[in-house]
């Protein structure tokens, strides 16, 4: 039995205010176009679980996702991808602590960010979050450097200040001030190796758009396949009542529930010269025969 | 990412009842299905969840509940240490917040915009339990009774540092010795005179002169005493210990636990011959486990 060992995977209990869900769905495996992703509003189809002696309180880990059968009605493949929310905004500028100026950073505004996300940025909120940054240069290629983030380790309300008198380095330097409306952010890595003290890691320009995500959770793909029939409608065919009408051969088959689940008609195609008989037929009939009823049929 | 495969049949959201309400008589009087009634869904998955009589069913809102394919998922959250902060002072809001937000927890919000520290403030925590009349010896005064038991003197403190620490008695009657040990003398003095009802510092023992406890140590020896209580406030959080920062990280912290330990290692030998070199080194051994660690290992090797 081990001892002294602590778990690092623990059931997360993100609100889903900080949870996207896009979605897409193909008829089947060998579609050929390509895939279009849609997105669903997480505060709509998923629910979090609550703890059954604390309704007010969050289970943690379990979520339903509740898709709308108007949406994923249909056979095929659905591929739902579950990732936490990305924020969209821009460096405002790029420096360091006015007292550590081995301390390197970067700035937001945070009136540029809309209302609702704004209390994610006040002080210590942004820390875990991962940097991701996108080109400075729109064009047709990639707009986003790809391989390249950076983990938010702090974030205070700062104010940029003048460097101090004597000070040779360029930086802006800022100072913790609750009074301002930029936000400083500490990143890893920030800091050069000891082996080569001038290449300091990139951490962003001042006016780069960045992408800003939590990491309250795992991100998943759920592939979810709709049939028509499983083990359950097979047993229909096989264990469930079923009529076969003499009198104008209509051949219905009930699920455990005694509704009709299929109706078929029987018939028979015969030589139309000598009468005899060449097929025995079974064919799928769509316009439901509703005096075929099997407790209408059983109770007399 | 985490890739989940699921499967569900659309068989389960079909519907396949059929109510009384659409079935109706054709020119030949033959039973037949109207499939232009609004109550019938057979063989479709409507949006909204119907009964078998093909009646729309309704939340306690008096709105229809929307037809959803239901897929449970449990999510995960790695999480790693990051390690130690750095304080820093900061510049307050200049308007501070006058009432706690609804339902404000600082352990929760950490340090929230315009909070004062006020707001981190906590109640009186007091500690409670009992134990030997081991203690009743430090507040003993040096005089004894004519039946040559110590005389407990109130307000004595007996303490090695007086200036800092007050140990001695409260009050003593035939019932019982109420006594304080590590509590702060000037607390102690404004009890006296009056102007505070309780002293919070220091740890509170009573021990009752006419109730004993007779019991057993881990050995099984016979162990009798006075019975004794104690208390211990720890004060809560107040302005005396709770201040507000702000908290950075210095990057060389990442991953790490507690403020390194610099334990240098690094010898120099001159390669020159001195006659008191050896003991020197010697002399920088305290222990056995010395030889093989000191200075690198230098001795041992």
């Amino acid at each position: 039995m081990a001892t002294g060992n602590y778990g690092t995977i623990r059931p997360a209990d993100v609100s889903v205010d900080d949870v996207e869900i896009w979605y897409s769905f193909t008829p089947s495996r060998e579609l050929i176009s390509d895939v279009e992703l849609k997105s669903l509003d997480p505060a709509e189809v998923l629910i979090p679980a609550n703890d059954p002696n604390n309704n007010s309180e969050i289970l943690g880990g379990l979520y339903t996702l509740k898709l709308p059968t108007s949406v994923f009605g249909t056979k095929g493949y659905y591929s739902i991808i579950i990732r936490p929310k990305q924020i969209r905004t821009t460096i405002d500028n790029c420096g360091v602590l006015i007292d550590n100026q081995d301390v390197k950073g970067i700035a937001f505004d945070i009136n540029s960010i809309t209302q609702d996300l704004q209390s994610r940025f006040e002080n210590g909120n942004l820390v875990g979050y991962r940097v991701e940054y996108l080109k400075e240069v729109t064009g047709t290629d990639q707009n986003k450097i790809q391989n390249l983030f950076r983990i938010i380790t702090s974030n205070n309300r700062a104010l940029s200040m003048p460097q101090a008198q004597g000070n040779s380095n360029a930086s802006v330097a800022y100072t913790f001030n609750d009074n301002a409306t930029s936000v400083f952010c500490t990143l890893t890595p920030s800091s050069a190796p000891s082996i080569k003290p001038n290449a300091v890691p990139f951490i962003g320009n001042p006016g780069q758009q960045v992408i800003i995500t939590n990491t309250f959770f795992n991100p998943v793909m759920v592939e979810i396949e709709m049939v028509e029939y499983d083990d359950e409608t097979l047993a229909y065919a096989l264990y469930s009542n079923q009529t076969k009408s003499l009198e104008d051969g209509i051949y219905t088959i009930y699920n455990f529930g005694n509704q009709i689940y299929k109706q078929y008609n029987l018939y028979e195609v015969k030589d139309q010269f000598s009468g005899k008989p060449l097929y025995e037929v079974r064919e799928e009939k769509f316009t439901i025969d509703p005096t075929k009823d099997f407790d209408g049929i059983t109770n007399f | 990412m985490e890739y989940i495969r699921k499967k569900r049949s659309l068989e389960n959201y079909t519907i396949r009842s059929i109510p009384k309400d659409v079935l109706v008589s054709d020119s030949e009087g033959k039973t037949v299905i109207d499939e232009t009634n609004p109550k019938y869904f057979y063989g479709k998955i409507p949006n909204y969840k119907v009964d078998d009589n093909g009646n729309y069913i309704l939340a306690p809102s008096g709105q229809k509940i929307l037809n959803t394919i239901d897929v449970d998922l449990f999510l995960t959250q790695k999480v790693d240490d990051m390690g130690i902060f750095t304080n820093k002072g900061f510049t307050e809001r200049i308007t501070p917040l006058n009432i706690e937000p609804q339902g404000f927890n600082s352990f929760e919000y950490g340090r929230l915009p315009g909070a004062p520290a006020s707001f981190y403030y906590h109640n009186d925590v007091v500690v409670t339990g009992n134990t030997d009349d081991g203690y009743l010896n430090q507040v003993r005064s040096y005089r004894l009774d004519s039946n040559n038991n110590p005389i407990y003197v109130p307000f004595l403190n007996t303490s090695d540092d007086t200036t800092n620490v007050f140990n001695g008695v409260i009050s003593d009657d035939s019932e019982k010795t109420v006594y304080k040990i590590g509590a702060d003398p000037i607390e102690v003095l404004e009890y006296q005179q009056g102007t505070i009802t309780e002293i919070k510092s220091g740890t509170e023992f009573t021990t009752y002169k006419n109730k004993f406890v007779r019991t057993k140590d881990e050995y099984g020896k016979n162990l009798s005493y006075f019975k004794t209580d104690f208390k211990n406030n720890n004060g809560g959080w107040d302005s005396n210990n709770v201040s507000l920062n702000a908290i950075f990280k210095k990057e060389e912290y990442l991953g790490i636990v507690f403020p390194p330990e610099v334990e240098s290692v690094v010898f120099i030998n001159r390669g020159v011959a001195d006659i008191f070199e050896r003991h020197s080194l010697l002399s920088e051994l305290k222990t056995t486990n010395d030889i093989d660690t000191n200075r690198g290992g230098f001795i041992g090797s």
